[in-house]
């Protein structure tokens, strides 16, 4: 059973994850950690129809056990924290995460205080961070499609 | 004033027509300060010393008060004698039955809801308890993003203190700044000129043009009126493009100053702005009309979620729930630091507090701020400030009507630097109010009740 379980990581490490020279979808779950909103509205955003996220073939989904990557916003909360890596446990590997915006970078405004542990690597593991505050809906776009290898990087 | 006599003194406020409009402990938990508002737009602070950690609760007197009660008590560990259960609020290192209302029964059951969301949803956690589709009891646990941004305010200077007001919350944003600034400015003895007045007006309009548009897009969504929802997105979207081009910020953060403001903007510019509000204006009324007509739309909103004018008042309900049952309480009637003349709050015909009032609320609101937004998005827009020459205070309390109803910031000082912020949004007034709403509605109603409310958690939890 467990020998089973390992090739099946294996394999969907292998296959899994859309790669560069592939334009394939993704399945996004986004988590708020302790936002103010801003991010949310502006993920938000690139549903809309004038930015329209679905086109690129990507689409944000119900459950983590449905997703490819971890969309990760704010600061996180020392009362979300559990929740985070609860949601993080539940992604099936291999997974994406990605810190969006200055508060999820590295706390922003807030840091480190009684209520929050700063940013999003202080908790779990981050592939690509998205900067702004908030970022556009634009910059979540090239961040994301970035983060799975269908971008280059700009220098 | 010894404990007694400020039971006594908010009791007699209370009967002689003051409303409750928030309750803070200080920041060494020593005192608690209930801020009252009368009709007029005056405020006044009853403070009580607290004797051995304990002030006496004033929650049976205002029950709107509970929240703020709940919050000091896990904050500021100051006691609430004659509060009780004294549940916790913003601590969830704490069992489940010490925060939930006991329900018991053969039949209830639990549908436990977050505190993360099927959709791109703020953090926060709804236990609903129901009895086959219909609900009995909602306990909504909120503060999964308290960030401690009161806290992390005290010791900055009043300038810097700002950003801790304004990134609350985004949806937010300009209302939670100017309140502070104008409790700064009323602490300062600062009075804010005619141009300062009017950029700020014009802001707080622009806030919640956006506002208005996304929650009547949301509602669409909970109903699943794709047609709508891309409609009113669409406008969403333009409406904080036009914030990125006059501002250069969607959210429009960074506009708000202590004192003054630096937005310099040609006259030129300002009139393509009043063009855009004007489309704006004729596209939004094109997708009401639409939407009247609409009978799958329609059909989903009378007589659920209903919040009479009894329940809003004693709820201490504000902002478009308030007014959607009826209740004529708008701050911007009344806000001789704003330019807001001759300003009346509106209500519905059918002002019965349920779901299509409240959706129908946004659109005659939306009507006053494209009113107000043509009327001062007019000739160029230059640098202004507040003036000296008022009386300076210890504490200063500014109150401003953001999009989800009254928004109060209190700043006690000592001398430039925060000694305590304090702020209560008008969605943190309105929490409490959601919870009561749902009580006897079917389930999958629920989610549209919420949205016809759309409250910010991020400005509850701050």
């Amino acid at each position: 059973m467990l020998t089973l379980f390992r090739d099946l990581r294996r394999l969907r490490r292998d296959i899994g994850l859309p790669r560069p020279d592939r334009g394939r979808s993704l399945a996004i779950r986004h988590v708020d950690a302790g936002s103010c909103n801003g991010c949310e509205h502006e993920l938000g955003a690139t549903a809309n129809p004038l930015h329209d996220i679905q086109r690129f073939g990507l689409d944000i989904v119900a459950s983590p056990r449905h997703a490819d990557m971890l969309l990760v916003t704010g600061p996180v909360t020392r009362n979300m924290e559990r929740a985070l890596r609860k949601t993080y446990d539940a992604t099936p590997d291999p997974k994406l995460v990605v810190a969006v915006g200055v508060c999820g970078i590295s706390g922003g405004q807030f840091g480190v205080n009684y209520a929050t542990r700063g940013g999003v690597d202080q908790v779990v593991p981050v592939d690509v961070y998205i900067p702004g505050c908030p970022p556009r809906p634009e910059a979540l776009l090239y961040g994301i499609l970035l983060a799975v290898g269908r971008l280059r990087q700009r220098k | 004033m010894s404990s007694v006599s400020y039971r006594e003194q908010i009791a007699a406020a209370l009967e002689s027509g003051w409303r409750f409009a928030g309750l803070h402990a200080t920041s060494d938990g020593s005192s608690v300060r209930t801020l009252l508002a009368d009709a007029t737009g005056a405020t006044r602070l009853e403070t009580a010393v607290a004797q051995q950690g304990q002030v006496p609760s004033i929650v049976d007197l205002a029950p709107a008060a509970g929240w703020d009660e709940r919050e000091a008590h896990d904050l500021y560990a100051v006691g609430f004698a004659g509060h009780e259960p004294l549940r916790p609020l913003v601590d969830h290192d704490l069992r489940l039955d010490s925060w939930t209302v006991p329900v018991f029964g053969r039949d209830p059951y639990q549908v436990a809801v977050g505190p993360i969301h099927a959709g791109i949803i703020e953090s926060g956690h709804f236990r609903l308890h129901v009895v086959g589709e219909r609900i009995l009891h909602l306990d909504a646990r909120l503060f999964y993003k308290h960030r401690g941004l009161e806290r992390a305010a005290e010791g900055c200077t009043l300038d810097e203190g700002l950003a801790y007001a304004t990134r609350a919350c985004a949806a937010c944003a300009v209302a939670n700044g100017v309140a502070y600034a104008h409790a700064c400015e009323h602490a300062l003895g600062l009075t804010p000129d005619v141009e300062l007045a009017r950029v700020r007006t014009i802001l707080l309009e622009l806030e919640r043009l956006w506002s208005h548009l996304n929650d009547l897009a949301a509602v669409c969504s909970g109903v699943g009126l794709a047609a709508g929802n891309t409609h009113f997105a669409g406008l969403t979207e333009r409406a904080r493009r036009l914030n990125a081009k006059l501002t250069g910020h969607r959210f429009l953060f960074g506009t708000i100053h202590v004192g003054r403001s630096d937005i310099t903007l040609h006259r030129d510019d300002v009139r393509l702005a009043a063009d855009e509000v004007a489309a704006l204006r004729a596209e939004a009324r094109r997708g009401w009309r639409e939407l009247q007509f609409n009978r799958s739309f329609q059909d989903r909103l009378p007589d659920i979620g209903v919040v009479d004018a009894a329940a809003a008042v004693r709820l201490g309900a504000t902002g478009p729930a308030a007014r959607a049952a009826g209740l004529a309480d708008d701050l911007r009637a009344s806000s001789p630091r704003l330019d807001y003349a001759g300003f009346e709050a509106v209500t519905p015909e059918r002002a019965v507090g349920d779901v299509q009032a409240r959706v129908e609320q946004r659109t005659l609101e939306l009507e006053q701020t494209f009113a107000v937004l043509a009327r001062l998005l007019e000739g160029r827009i230059g640098p202004a400030v507040a003036s000296p020459g008022g009386e300076e205070r210890a504490i200063g309390i500014g109150r401003v009507e953001s999009p989800r109803g009254a928004t109060s910031c209190i700043v006690e000082r000592r001398d430039d630097r925060v000694e305590r912020l304090r702020l209560r949004t008008g969605s943190y007034a309105n929490w409490p109010v959601v919870a009561y709403a749902a009580v006897d509605n079917l389930l999958p109603d629920f989610p549209l009740i919420n949205k016809s409310f759309e409250l910010c958690y991020a400005c509850a939890d701050r």
